[in-house]
């Protein structure tokens, strides 16, 4: 395993530029989450990782080994990433052990050595005594847990995994991460996992890179940029969001709807509050906070999210409680802002 | 670059030969009366088979996916059995039942008979594709089914039906078994009159030139009216079965006409083959028959297996992204695809009676096949090709393997079903295949298809028919396969991630 370093890497496809100007570093064992809308360029930056594609500019580095510039240093078969495309894409004609051990090369390994890495990584992958069946037996998780081996055989010096979850149903695709992230850690491998599902980003990494538009948008661990977004964009691709219009004087006190020092006037905002649903405090006591009608319910079971209606507001109010909610459409509720106060200055 | 040369080469030595004759003999051979008379039928018979395919085949292929009939799986493999069929074993059977057959119009409902399996497998591939979701849909936004028919289904089939009419087109244009056996001088004919009356070879090339620019211009007129290529994305997971149209009228008209077709094209031609063999099955000797089928087997196995090397390099550029070079070729071939038998022979005849030993050689039989159908094995080696995923080779190449052992290790083993397969359809063409056969065989040398066509032409059915029994039997073969269902589902897995690939990149 190995550090990475992408320095000031750029990729042209013909005239559309994919990735500008992209910087990022990451330590060994860490593991990274690259997450952003389709066509941000998260595929893209793996695949150059990979050395499928030749960047336009910039360098991308494993440990101080120098494996790619825009006159390719290392093609791909030489650069020892252990690669997992989308489902799997595992060898249709070969069983499961020929698929791991695909990568062996016969030279420098003996057939008993391929033989006992391979049983090693059907141990690591709960597949022991179905080393015989072709990839059509093998149910979606199964076929990811062999491409996650077929790559781990290699021992690479690096893993990049592009939303392997996410041909799965939910609760497989939770129980598979939790298993193959913790294999990860276990491990001690270096990995990136391009994902575009935000909690699946949140809870399986060291490291969060949010990417927009080719570009690093923000880069931190997961509570950084959960908790300290820097853009209200980039708040609500971590979570859900409430922007409310804000106020602040020049002694650096935040006016908004849900303030302690009260809303500021209409027509005076400079700038917005972000807010997590879970920060506000809902109570039925009328000594707490701002008072509001509720207006909607959107029930999940374990949560519920309240919507209500403020004087001080024209957006209606949104706050998570924890379930099960005891609330009832049209009642009277009373609402505090409890975290922290992120303030955004107009522009 | 060196197999775009390989195939033009019969095309440049035509025109080479055809300048051997003055300009004014050429305007006097093109602007004569015979001329006009041989282009204007071969056109009227272009134009009545197509047209005939395009309506009626498409409303037969319409009626077995979409009208509830019986048996509609068998009745589907019974109108697809005569491709099996060369043109001149049908006209032969249909000879040997009314022998007053011939002309115009016999020779166009033969040429339906023969090629309507093309536009109806054709039609029935893109009709099976269509996501049944986008006919539900269609239904609940208001539609009717008649409706549904020609606003959602047509235009997505439109594409196939214009694949059928120019697979049509080119059988008709090239053909010379049938019109000949009937008495109908298409420009085939004439080439092949030329060739072998006066051994006025220049002027054989003039026609034969004019017989390629009618192809030519037919497959660009294709190419004009197909309109774009969308995609048509199936339903993902669950394909769900078609409902079929349950109406008493419709399915008793459409379980009549294909009846009717599987009557006039597979009962009829084989009730003759059979009654004809049984007649005297002793017409002709176990070992000529033998020998016939070993020579016909060898030469054309050895046409394919050089049409597959030939096809590799051109696959793997087609494969490898549309690169100027790769549709340059790509069109290339397609215009060989519109290169007839006779054409190609006479070109190689010409040719090679310079090349010595080589002319008349089994070899250059063999090379003549695969200039012939150079195009049908391209287009299955990169269909083939295609297939893998290109997800697999990156994977492979991330695995360490280089360019050359991902062909070897990951390409080759997963196409190879499909790879030979492409193999054995060329093979089984080259079979059937009379025109260039004719021209170029060795002295000496009968093929299954030049003995069916001697013995028919002077109307000795009963010798004729073990031949063709054969040829027919052993063509079969492959028209089994094409109409298996494709079940392999993790090719379309591989397809599905490789449009993914593409979008995200």
């Amino acid at each position: 395993m190995t550090s990475l370093s992408v320095s000031h890497l750029t990729v042209n496809f013909g005239s559309r530029t994919v990735i500008s100007d992209l910087s990022f570093e990451l330590r060994q064992g860490e593991i990274a989450s690259l997450l952003g809308p389709s066509g941000c360029g998260k595929t893209t930056l793996l695949r150059a990782i990979a050395g499928l594609i030749q960047p336009t500019s910039g360098a991308i580095r494993f440990g101080s080994q120098l494996v790619g510039v825009s006159s390719v240093v290392l093609p791909p078969h030489k650069r020892g990433t252990g690669y997992v495309p989308q489902q799997g894409a595992l060898f249709p004609h070969l069983t499961v052990a020929k698929n791991i051990a695909f990568g062996l090369d016969r030279n420098s390994h003996t057939k008993s050595e391929i033989a006992a890495i391979t049983q090693e990584m059907l141990g690591l992958i709960g597949m022991k005594g179905m080393e015989e069946r072709l990839p059509s037996q093998l149910s979606g998780g199964q076929q990811t847990r062999v491409a996650l081996a077929r790559a781990l055989a290699i021992k690479p010096k690096l893993i990049l995994l592009d939303e392997p979850f996410s041909a799965l149903d939910a609760v497989l695709r939770d129980e598979l991460r939790t298993e193959v992230v913790g294999l990860l850690r276990e491990l001690g491998s270096t990995a990136i996992l391009v994902t575009h599902d935000r909690e699946e980003a949140l809870v399986s990494s060291d490291r969060v890179i949010l990417m927009r538009d080719g570009k690093v948008a923000q880069n931190g661990t997961p509570e950084e940029v959960y908790e300290a977004p820097i853009s209200p964009e980039i708040a609500a691709s971590t979570g859900d969001v409430l922007i409310l219009p804000a106020q602040q004087s020049n002694t650096g006190a935040t006016f908004y709807p849900l303030s302690r020092e009260g809303a500021g006037s209409v027509g005076s905002e400079t700038g917005y509050v972000v807010i997590r649903p879970e920060e506000i405090r809902v109570s039925t006591n009328a000594d707490a906070g701002a008072e509001g009608t509720l207006i909607h319910i959107d029930y999940y079971g374990h949560d519920a999210m309240l919507t209500v209606s403020v004087a001080q507001s024209v957006t209606p109010i949104k706050a998570r409680v924890a379930g099960p909610a005891d609330f009832t459409v049209g009642q009277k509720v009373y609402l505090q802002h409890l975290g922290p106060v992120r303030y955004f200055s107009r522009q | 670059m060196g197999v775009l040369i390989l195939i033009s080469q019969p095309l440049i030595y035509l025109i080479i030969r055809a300048s051997e004759k003055s300009g004014s003999d050429i305007v006097a051979l093109l602007t004569r009366q015979k001329t006009f008379e041989v282009l204007g039928l071969t056109l009227a018979l272009l134009c009545i088979v197509v047209f005939t395919n395009v309506f009626l085949g498409t409303a037969i292929a319409a009626g077995l996916h979409y009208v509830r009939i019986p048996y509609p799986r068998a009745l589907f493999v019974a109108t697809i059995v005569p491709l099996a069929i060369p043109s001149y074993v049908f006209t032969y059977t249909w000879i040997a039942l009314i022998p007053s057959l011939q002309g115009l119009w016999a020779a166009a409902f033969i040429l339906v008979l023969s090629t309507m399996p093309y536009m109806l497998l054709a039609v029935s591939i893109s009709f099976a594709r269509i996501d049944s979701g986008l006919i539900e849909v269609a239904r609940s936004l208001g539609l009717s089914k008649f409706a549904v028919f020609t606003r959602v289904i047509l235009p997505q089939v439109r594409r196939s039906i214009s694949a059928g009419a120019l697979l049509s087109g080119l059988y008709v244009l090239s053909d010379f078994g049938a019109v000949s056996l009937l008495n109908v001088e298409t420009l085939t004919v004439s080439i092949q009159n030329l060739f072998k009356s006066s051994y006025d070879r220049s002027a054989a090339a003039v026609i034969g030139l004019l017989l390629f620019l009618a192809a030519a211009l037919f497959v660009s007129l294709e190419s004009l009216v197909k309109g774009r290529d969308f995609e048509s994305r199936g339903a993902e997971g669950f394909a769900q079965r078609i409902r079929r149209v349950n109406n008493l009228p419709l399915s008793i008209l459409t379980t009549t006409v294909l009846a009717l077709y599987s009557l006039l094209a597979v009962v009829l031609p084989f009730y003759v083959l059979i009654s004809r063999y049984l007649q005297n099955p002793s017409a002709v000797a176990p070992s000529d028959l033998a020998t016939a089928a070993l020579s016909t087997i060898s030469v054309a196995a050895m046409g394919a297996f050089i049409a597959f090397l030939l096809s590799l390099p051109l696959a793997f550029l087609i494969t490898q992204g549309a690169s100027a070079f790769a549709s340059v070729s790509e069109k290339v071939t397609l215009m060989a695809h519109a290169l007839p038998g006779v054409v190609v022979g006479l070109a190689l005849v010409s040719f090679g009676s310079r090349l010595g030993p080589l002319y008349q050689s089994v070899f250059l039989l063999a090379f003549a096949y695969a200039v012939l159908f150079l195009a049908k094995s391209v287009a299955s080696t990169s269909a083939a090709l295609a297939l893998v995923s290109p997800q697999l080779k990156e994977v492979a190449a991330t695995l360490g393997k280089s360019k050359s052992s991902v062909t070897m290790q990951v390409v080759f083993p997963i196409a190879l079903p499909n790879l030979a397969l492409g193999v054995l359809l060329v093979f089984l063409t080259a079979m059937k295949e009379l025109p260039a056969t004719l021209m170029l065989r060795p002295t000496g040398m009968d093929t299954l298809a030049t003995e069916i066509w001697s013995f028919a032409a002077i109307s000795r059915f009963n010798e004729a028919a073990p031949y063709a029994l054969l040829l027919v039997l052993i063509a079969a073969i492959p028209t089994f396969i094409l109409t298996i269902p494709r079940t392999a589902k993790n090719e379309i897995a591989n397809s599905e991630n490789e449009k993914k690939v593409s979008i995200s990149t």
